[in-house]
């Protein structure tokens, strides 16, 4: 990232005065030292999406991309901090769970007008990709892709488990019962885990628990900001999940980095995490010095009533105050969108799903690795009301949910404070 | 600057003390003094920081309900037995105060100073929500407790082992100047590249620490997500980042002490730790109390090890008030409420600011 940032600024140096439009872009998914211009061989997110940056620094003519040294976990804040100090960056990216606070507050630039005379088509975009990106009728973003939870797959294990079926498809659960089942058979066979998950840091065992209620077409509030989190669907939910911990057949300890290496390491049959990085367990499963050789995506399994995985979307924009004020860096930072817009293919790399009907029916599309293998997860993804809190409630109920699994505390006190808590969060 | 020093002979004292002290004065007061009651007045209103950053009218001013919600509830009464083990060291505090100040063992400010903590120990915990009420923020009060666990934890221990190093390494070898270096050298290190190291050696898969657990038969544990355990992490990680400084104070303080004392000492049979325990320590009293009030200081204003390695948990128990203020503010966009917070923590170091001020007046 350094590197990236000082080639950045010396850039920025050598061309101030000449023709040179400079961009700054501000962005999450870490850092990436020598991403080079190739957008074809990049491998993993960080790397992926610098590469197409450089690209575009490199190839539209007089722009320069400077991409701000900015740090995942503290993403948000940063980036809400630079808008109250008035210097947000002219790109930068967000989720679309982030949309409906920022464009409330009118902090982004309504696109939809421009976006066309960009070289950008939204009529290309996927129904669902530019409803993401729209508020109150207008685009307020370009959208870059779906993201959603799956579940990542040791064939190996699952072979000697004897959970592989005549196709080579992984024999999923279709019920909590069948979940401890078929985890016990793992680890009889295997003596290892059956699943894997970040439960101790990021939220990503929130999103399990979120997708199991989501199956029992329950969800953690209503349209009209009421919290139903203490319900029985939650419990159901939550048990589901507990009784691996308790039959010893999943470890709740495990952070993100510990809980990807127990994957890669064979320690685990199923890690659940993101579209974002099946092509770098791809690349892994390549390596022989990794234990993970036998690697597949599946859709996140119903256990319950209806499918359902959580999802979410990454997407760009621009703040309103450069289209008010600054119409050259606007035109430029349009001209970077539209270029990020056209390597939607180069993204959908990572594993992300594409938001383009052009490049979801292309053959290069279908051609990238495992994409058949999780092709119902555009069906079944969900995704929380929108909320100007979410942010923070999905905080509390990362606490909440690790409080159950990490110090004991029992199930219904826990849904509870989390239910006073969020809807603390609605009522502000 | 050269143009005033030439200048100097037509100034009187008192201009070129103001003219010397303009600088540090304008940058002060710019940037402590002003955003001080800046912040006392952004906690008296309801100020969304991005709303506000849009519309400077989107704020409203509402006294002092920011901290009613923070500090308050529904329903809280007060009982003398609600927190039994917190309340009963208070009382016995109080009592240990007077009887100190009765036979003349503790100054006076040092007795009132340990009479007020035990009062308020005594005070504070009796506050409990009643029949269905609750806490507005049922965060706050165990997020203070854990800032206060913490500060009772890393200030001693790195008193204690910067104390003991000090004396250990205040000898005038070459081999001991190295290693005064080396401890000290964790000091320089920022709060990122500390709690990277501390993380891997944590970490239960690749850490030092866990293969030496396994070493010895034991299953490693699994430090920053354990509930008995995290705090404990964060702990070792600041005594070992902060030691330098400390044991800096301490050497300075022991080279102080005349050699003169050992020697007489010496002839009364007082040698290694009974020299240490009754002419090193009282010597020291001095600088004890300075690194102790500067710890607490310090400590109170943790955010980093929280916030980069256990994310303030599991289940809020390395939650500590600055990444509360700071989740406050720049998550939750809510200025205000987190400018109250701010005060509070204010308040908290000020007293403690104001008692090093009176035990260092006392020892004069």
């Amino acid at each position: 990232m350094k590197q990236i940032v000082i080639g950045a600024a010396m850039v920025a140096a050598t061309v101030t005065g000449a023709t040179a439009q400079e961009v700054t872009l501000g962005r999450f998914f870490g850092a990436c030292e020598d991403a080079g211009t190739d957008t074809t061989t990049s491998v993993g997110e960080a790397c992926i999406i610098q590469s197409i940056i450089n690209a575009a620094s490199e190839q539209i003519d007089g722009v320069t991309v400077n991409t701000l040294p900015t740090d995942w976990g503290n993403y948000y804040d940063q980036i809400k901090a630079a808008y109250a100090g008035g210097t947000p960056p002219d790109i930068h990216v967000l989720h679309r769970s982030a949309l409906a606070e920022f464009a409330g507050l009118g902090a982004l630039a309504d696109l939809t007008d421009d976006l066309e005379a960009a070289g950008i088509d939204p009529n290309d975009w996927a129904d669902a990709a530019r409803d993401a990106v729209t508020v109150d009728g207008r685009i307020m973003a370009v959208p870059m892709d779906f993201h959603a939870n799956l579940w990542h797959v040791n064939m190996d294990l699952m072979e000697q488990a004897g959970l592989v079926d005549d196709n080579g498809e992984p024999i999923l659960p279709t019920s909590p019962e069948e979940l401890l089942q078929q985890a016990q058979m793992v680890h009889d066979a295997t003596g290892q885990d059956y699943l894997a998950a970040d439960f101790a840091q990021f939220p990503i065992g929130v999103r399990l628990v979120l997708s199991l209620m989501w199956q029992q077409g329950e969800n953690i509030f209503t349209e009209d900001g009421t919290a139903t989190i203490d319900t029985e669907a939650a419990r159901n939910a939550i048990t589901a999940i507990t009784q691996l911990f308790d039959a010893g057949l999943a470890n709740p300890q495990l952070n993100y980095a510990d809980s990807q290496q127990a994957f890669l390491n064979g320690e685990a049959a199923i890690l659940v995490n993101g579209t974002w990085v099946v092509d770098l367990y791809d690349s892994e499963a390549a390596d022989p010095d990794v234990a993970l050789s036998n690697y597949y995506v599946a859709d996140f399994p119903t256990l319950f009533d209806e499918g359902a995985t959580w999802a979410d979307s990454h997407m760009w924009a621009i703040p309103a105050s450069v289209q008010r004020d600054d119409p050259e860096t606007y035109q430029a930072a349009l001209q970077v969108l539209a270029f990020i817009n056209d390597h939607n293919i180069d993204w959908a790399r990572t594993g992300h799903m594409s938001v383009r009907n052009s490049v979801l029916s292309s053959d290069a599309y279908a051609a990238l690795p495992h994409r058949s293998e999780y092709a119902g997860t555009a069906e079944i993804a969900r995704d929380t009301p929108p909320s100007e809190r979410y942010g923070a409630i999905q905080d509390v109920l990362n606490r909440e949910f690790q409080a159950i699994w990490l110090t004991d505390k029992p199930i219904g006190d826990a849904l509870g404070d989390a239910e006073l808590d969020v809807q603390d969060l609605l009522d502000r | 600057m050269t143009s005033i020093n030439k200048r100097r002979n037509h100034l009187s004292e008192a201009q070129a003390a103001w003219v010397l002290l303009l600088p540090f004065l304008a940058v002060y007061g710019a940037f402590l003094v002003y955003p001080f009651f800046r912040g006392i007045w952004i906690s008296l209103h309801d100020w969304n920081l991005l709303a506000v950053a849009f519309n400077p009218d989107a704020r409203e001013f509402v006294g002092v309900r920011n901290y009613e919600r923070i500090m308050w509830g529904r329903n809280i009464e007060w009982a003398a037995l609600a927190h039994p083990t917190l309340q009963i060291l208070g009382i016995a505090g109080v009592g240990i105060s007077v009887f100190l100040r009765w036979t003349n063992r503790a100054s006076r400010a040092t007795a009132i100073a340990l009479g007020l903590a035990s009062v308020l120990l005594f005070v504070l915990p009796g506050f409990h929500p009643g029949e269905g009420g609750r806490w507005y923020d049922r965060r706050f009060w165990p997020t203070v407790g854990n800032t206060i666990t913490f500060v009772g934890l890393t200030v001693p221990g790195v008193t204690i082992s910067a104390l003991v190093l000090a004396a250990a390494l205040n000898r005038e070898t070459r081999a001991m100047s190295v290693l005064r270096t080396l401890f000290f050298l964790s000091q320089v290190l920022s709060v990122t590249v500390v709690t990277l190291i501390w993380q891997i050696m944590f970490s239960p898969r690749q850490g030092l620490i866990a293969n030496l657990t396994e070493l010895f038969g034991g299953s490693p544990i699994v430090w920053l997500t354990d509930e008995s355990f995290a705090m404990a992490a964060i702990v070792i990680t600041t005594i070992w980042w902060s030691l330098g400084i400390a044991m800096i104070l301490f050497l300075a303080g022991l080279q102080d002490i005349s050699k003169d004392l050992y020697e007489a000492g010496a002839l009364d049979n007082a040698t290694g730790l009974r020299a240490f325990w009754h002419i090193t320590l009282p010597n020291l009293k001095r600088t004890v109390t300075v690194v102790v009030v500067l710890q607490i200081i310090l400590h109170f204003q943790v955010f980093g090890q929280s916030h980069l390695m256990t994310n303030g948990g599991p289940n809020d128990t390395t939650q500590v008030l600055v990444r509360y203020i700071y989740q406050t503010a720049f998550r939750d966009s809510e200025l205000g409420r987190a400018s109250a917070m701010a005060v509070f923590l204010f308040v908290i170091m000020g007293s403690f600011s104001i008692l090093q001020f009176i035990l260092g007046r006392e020892d004069d």
